[in-house]
């Protein structure tokens, strides 16, 4: 289901090598959708710490760990690492579409197209996460996160235009943890 | 639908509270703010830019989107836009207090006056410009003294000096924070001048009211169990309801709602600050506005309301005297500053979290960012909140709880 390129395994296996965790699996997930594309986050898991709805990938030299939530949309996915004049990292193409839900794609298609773009201008954004029975579950990073004003954004911006949009829409619901925003737009401060 | 004009500097600790009380009351809220809205664009009618530092042409602005979109009320949440909430109310006939009982709330000076005008226990007091050489009117100082700015909030640059050489030092260090831009801009003549007062011993509290026609209702009195003696006055613990004698209580509230006759306020949110000794109940400070930071999260009327639903659904007519606050006992702890420098970490959150009582721990300055201690600091820390049977069993969840937290702070290089 996945498929590890030599280059991205090597590398792996040198990060687990270099931090003495050699028995340690990868985990792989979903952490998020934005502009079209999956965002992802890839760290070690310690042997025997794996949840046991975990979806497993034997990669050979090693396991790869995805939860049940991220594992569908990893399918067909292809690990690569790297290396040129730009720059290294890991990169993931992935064949799957972010949404397959027409009102998910539409919602996503107005974050991408429209919402995101100006709250690009506090440095800030919001993730679609989920709609379920007509709430629309969301995280705001970047200058949203912690910002003081995050409800008037969320409330007069976000959730204004997604009901004009999609009047079916109830509410929005923000799943983001503000205490650990590193860089909100706007800080409070005594009078 | 009723709509509701709400005066949010972008700076505020409320936004979130008051817009989650105007969303569960129904109400359509439009915004008040000095910078303008990321979104704004996306929803007109819902958003309006206004210069909090000129008030008259804020009002104006005001008046004029009041000529499209008509306002039911409106409702400042600091004391940022309380000159300018009442100013507007006034040009649109809504309810308000008189604009000059606002402005002696927002001078400590006039403030100090009126109170001892009218006959309450006042400690002396003297108005100094930042350009007196404190070493010459120090000859004027009772000791020990406190040295006040005339406008900041929060204890900022309030001290105490016990001798000549603190006088000095503490006015120089006053002068200082007054100079600075951001201080400086927010008044131009208040800046200028510092009160120094006598120091009074005693315990304080602080009462949570709402004038309703002039009749103040009495919605929260909270003790302040750490000793407030200086040098500075960081403010920590706030257990409601008070444990204080009930003869005692009613002295509290009395020399309250007298104030705010004297000052000739009669609609609104006040929030009182007070010292209670031998002699009676000493005002510190009285303020047209609602409990600040996080604080409100404390309170709860009736079924379950929210002190900003009580101040929203009071600004829009509804009778809000049949509310009163909850039977349990709730507290919160404004969260000490330990040193100045950049907050790296805080530890044992899920501790004082699990701690048996406590119902929210809120850190709210980002990490990475600098941490300032009182008497310059303008930012909380964060917000430990309890909730219990009794006051003495919410006292000791909060300093329990905070026992478990350590802030990896890095000293500035």
């Amino acid at each position: 289901m996945l498929t590890i390129t030599e280059a991205a395994k090597k590398k792996i296996l040198s990060v687990m090598e270099s931090q003495g965790r050699t028995d340690d699996g990868l985990r792989l997930a979903v952490a998020g959708r934005r502009a079209s594309s999956f965002q992802y986050s890839l760290g070690l898991v310690e042997a025997g710490q794996e949840a046991a709805d975990d979806v497993v990938f034997d990669a050979g030299d090693f396991k790869v760990f995805m939860d049940p939530n991220s594992a569908p949309n990893l399918e067909g996915a292809t690990i690569d690492y790297i290396e040129d004049i730009q720059g290294s990292g890991f990169k993931i193409d992935n064949p799957n579409s972010i949404w397959t839900d027409p009102q998910h794609i539409a919602v996503q298609e107005l974050f991408d197209n429209r919402i995101n773009p100006a709250l690009a201008g506090h440095g800030g954004f919001v993730e679609l996460l989920d709609i379920k029975d007509n709430v629309v579950y969301v995280r705001l990073g970047g200058g949203c996160q912690g910002c003081g004003m995050v409800d008037v954004t969320l409330r007069h911006g976000i959730e204004a235009m997604l009901k004009e949009e999609f009047p079916e829409i109830e509410r929005v619901l923000d799943t983001t943890d503000h205490a650990a925003g590193a860089n909100p737009y706007y800080q409070p401060a005594k009078g | 639908m009723s709509r509701l004009l709400l005066l949010l500097p972008t700076r505020t600790y409320r936004a979130s509270d008051f817009m989650e009380a105007a969303a569960r009351l129904g109400v359509e809220v439009v915004v008040g703010s000095e910078r303008k809205q990321v979104l704004a664009d996306v929803s007109p009618g819902q958003h309006l830019l206004l210069d909090f530092l000129n008030v008259q042409e804020a009002t104006r602005a005001i008046v004029a989107f009041a000529e499209t979109y008509p306002l039911d009320a409106i409702v400042s949440v600091d004391d940022d836009t309380i000159i300018l909430g009442t100013m507007a109310s006034q040009a649109l006939s809504l309810p308000h207090n008189p604009v000059a009982a606002v402005l002696a709330t927002r001078n400590k000076h006039r403030l100090r006056l009126i109170v001892a005008q009218a006959g309450l226990l006042s400690p002396p007091f003297s108005l100094f410009s930042i350009a007196d050489d404190p070493a010459v009117v120090v000859r004027q100082v009772p000791f020990p003294c406190v040295v006040k700015p005339l406008c900041l909030s929060a204890s900022r640059g309030v001290m105490r000096a016990n001798d000549a050489e603190q006088f000095v030092r503490a006015f120089r260090r006053l002068r200082a924070l007054l100079q600075t831009p951001d201080v400086a801009s927010r008044d131009r003549e208040l800046t200028r001048q510092i009160l120094v007062e006598g120091f009074i011993p005693g315990t304080e509290v602080a009462l949570e009211g709402l004038l309703v026609k002039g009749h103040l209702l009495t919605l929260a009195l909270f003790d302040k169990p750490d000793p407030l003696d200086g040098p500075f006055f960081e403010e920590t613990l706030y257990v409601t309801p008070s444990r204080l004698p009930a003869t005692v209580q009613e002295v509290i509230v009395a020399c309250t709602a007298k104030a705010a006759q004297a000052l000739g306020l009669r609609e609104g949110p006040v929030h009182a600050e007070l010292r209670v000794n031998s002699q009676g109940a000493w005002l510190l400070e009285i303020a047209a506005r609602s409990i600040g930071g996080l604080c409100s999260r404390t309170l709860r009327f009736g079924t379950g309301l929210s002190l900003e639903e009580l101040i929203l659904l009071h600004a829009m007519g509804a009778d809000v005297g049949a509310y009163t606050r909850e039977r349990q006992a709730a507290g919160v702890m404004m969260l000490p500053i330990p040193q100045g420098g950049i907050l790296r970490e805080v530890r044992g959150q899920e501790a004082a979290q699990g701690v048996p009582g406590i119902e929210e721990l809120t850190i709210t300055i980002a990490l990475g960012q600098e941490v300032i201690p009182l008497p310059e600091g303008a930012q909380y820390l964060g917000f430990l909140f309890a909730r219990a049977e009794t006051p003495e069993q919410v006292e000791a969840a909060l300093r329990q709880a905070h026992q478990h937290l350590t802030f990896r702070i890095e000293p500035l290089a």
